[in-house]
């Protein structure tokens, strides 16, 4: 018997600029499609229909445009970039749809007709400053990508730092896809800073973490590097020695020990081979077709109303643990963690949030002077602590 | 207030400096209805465009905020930003061109007539302030000249400082020039001028 049909959009730039994370998160939401569509927990089955927009901005409003017209989807899980999505939006709430965002992204939008399962500013980029600022220093060098991602971590990196006491220490931002960054290894190389911050994204941030690493090998130095973007198959790509010990922050990582993630893992491996890594986007792309799946089910129907009521505040135990979506803002409740990268293109995680976090994308509950007097207390701890080393070793 | 009304949008020019074709093609109709004419620059090309406009469309989001980029447009001409990314970065970049007026993107044919008035009369109202304040700030320069006039004409008629300032105001009122013109004039000639042609 079969069950009847649900079409799904799936809009991913299979070619183009980002085509290396595309693929894998539609690689990941066919995954999914696959197990909804012969488990018997759902009466229902997906008919994914594909779009590939080359990575070309204007060409997400015509993917769109044609998944609603001739394919009849009444919900779309897709974009990568802020670019797209913000062409996507006013095609779905024109027509009342449903665009299921799988990317974190930096924050200042809420739609109703979009329902954000990638992380908010508040569960990337807060807890790795704030990170920063308690265990490693207060003064920091950015470097990153010249495009939005990059110009608001920055910004929200500078508010945090600056409200501590820190400093930074210098921006540089290169154009995306640049590689000669000779210039600012050597920049780095001879300021020396305590910490830095790297928001390059793709190729350029590949070269410039060889150079680096090259570069603080032979002065003998040792940097501390801070990402919110690197994911496992980058690390492969940068290499063994060059990628190991950035600290990153992220939802989701491969090495997530719950008995969700593994059995994903397992699953992901069968599938797509032994050597194949999932990574935050593509689990969080998984993720995004299930809690749709699960929200369809509750509802009775594709509807988007009756959707949108399912999900909010609807649990899902996920391979990156509890998720639900917050019908304040349509963003997602998720667990912040962070973790070294190590030997064998992993990360150990060290730090995870007790619960899941309240998404906050407009930042608006980030209580600057709270972080200010955090750092204030831990150094005078520190402080403390080296005078009472010093009284031991008198007596 | 002075200048042309900003409700007169017709034989205007405006400027589009926007890469989505979607919305060039939204705007050049919707201003061709208006009666204004449109010519184009390339978000990319950093010189300036060499023709005068009436305003300029400038699409936020084709602009990296880091750069040389946004200099090009620190210009006198209004400009209406074009707004789809809302990220405070963004803005506090969009806030240094000052933008006269602005539209959030998607662009519909509804808005951009107040755009343009909102951003026709602030162009207007920053003139007016800038001609105002050049007065003032001409007045504050020439403290100094009122003063030594003051005191010469206090010295010269032996009067009260107010009975010199009160002469020299009343005197200035009938040759029908400023009282700045007028001490300038005492200073220049050693004394009250005499009543010249400018006397009607």
């Amino acid at each position: 018997m079969t069950k009847p049909s649900i079409p799904l959009g799936l809009v991913f730039s299979r070619t183009g600029p980002y085509a290396m994370m595309a693929r894998e998160m539609e690689k990941s939401a066919l995954m999914a499609v696959d197990e909804i569509n012969q488990s018997g927990e759902f009466d229902f089955q997906f008919v994914p229909h594909l779009r590939d927009p080359g990575g070309v901005v204007a060409a997400y409003h015509t993917a769109c445009d044609d998944l609603i017209r001739e394919e009849r989807v009444a919900h779309i899980v897709g974009c990568y970039t802020s670019a797209s999505r913000k062409q996507v939006i006013p095609i779905v709430e024109r027509t009342e749809r449903l665009l299921w965002h799988p990317a974190r992204y930096e924050g200042f939008e809420s739609s109703d007709n979009v329902i954000y399962v990638g992380a908010a500013p508040n569960h990337t980029v807060v807890p790795l400053v704030r990170h920063m600022l308690d265990h490693i220093a207060s003064d920091v060098f950015c470097i990153g990508s010249n495009y939005v991602w990059t110009w608001e971590t920055n910004r929200v990196i500078r508010e945090i730092v600056t409200s501590a006491g820190g400093r930074i220490l210098a921006e540089r931002l290169l154009e995306l896809g640049e590689t000669a960054i000779d210039h600012i290894v050597a920049e780095v190389i001879a300021r020396k800073p305590p910490a830095l911050f790297n928001t390059l994204v793709g190729e350029s941030s590949y070269v410039f973490m060889r150079a680096l690493h090259e570069a603080t090998t032979r002065a003998g130095i040792a940097i501390p590097i801070l990402s919110c973007s690197l994911a496992e198959p980058e690390l492969k790509l940068i290499g063994e020695q060059a990628s190991v010990g950035c600290i990153t922050s992220s939802a989701y990582f491969e090495s997530i020990a719950d008995p969700e993630n593994r059995a994903f893992v397992g699953r992901w491996k069968a599938r797509h081979g032994d050597d194949s890594i999932p990574c935050v986007d593509g689990q969080s792309t998984y993720v995004c077709v299930m809690l749709l799946a699960r929200a369809i089910r509750r509802a009775g129907s594709v509807d988007v109303n009756a959707v949108r009521r399912a999900a909010a505040n609807h649990r899902y135990d996920s391979p990156q643990g509890p998720i639900w979506v917050d019908p304040d803002n349509n963003h997602c409740f998720l667990t912040p963690r962070l973790a070294r990268s190590v030997h064998g293109g992993q990360f150990k995680i060290f730090w995870e949030a007790d619960a899941p976090e309240r998404p906050d994308p407009y930042l608006s509950n980030l209580d600057l002077t709270a972080i200010g007097a955090r750092v204030q207390k831990s150094h005078e701890m520190k402080r403390e602590m080296k005078r009472a080393s010093h009284l031991r070793v008198v007596k | 207030m002075t200048g042309t009304s900003p409700f007169a949008v017709r034989g205007r020019s405006a400027l589009m400096v926007m890469r989505d074709e979607r919305e060039m093609s939204i705007l050049r109709r919707q201003l061709g209805r208006l009666g204004m004419s449109v010519t184009e620059h390339d978000p990319d090309d950093l010189a300036a465009p060499v023709k005068s406009v009436d305003v300029i469309v400038l699409d936020a989001d084709s602009i990296p905020i880091e750069g040389d980029a946004a200099s090009t447009w620190k210009v006198d001409t209004p400009i209406i930003a074009l707004i789809g990314i809302e990220t405070p970065s963004r803005l506090k970049w969009l806030l240094d061109l000052q933008p006269a007026s602005f539209l959030v993107k998607p662009l519909r044919s509804a808005g951009l007539y107040t755009a343009l008035v909102v951003a026709f009369d602030t162009a207007q109202r920053r003139l007016d302030d800038a001609a105002h304040i050049e007065r003032l700030e001409h007045r504050i320069r020439s403290r100094r000249v009122v003063f030594s006039a003051v005191l010469q004409i206090m010295r010269h008629h032996a009067l009260s400082e107010q009975d010199a300032f009160a002469l020299i105001r009343q005197t200035s009122m009938r040759h029908r020039t400023t009282i700045e013109q007028l001490c300038a004039d005492i200073i220049a000639g050693g004394g009250m001028p005499k009543r010249t042609s400018r006397t009607a």
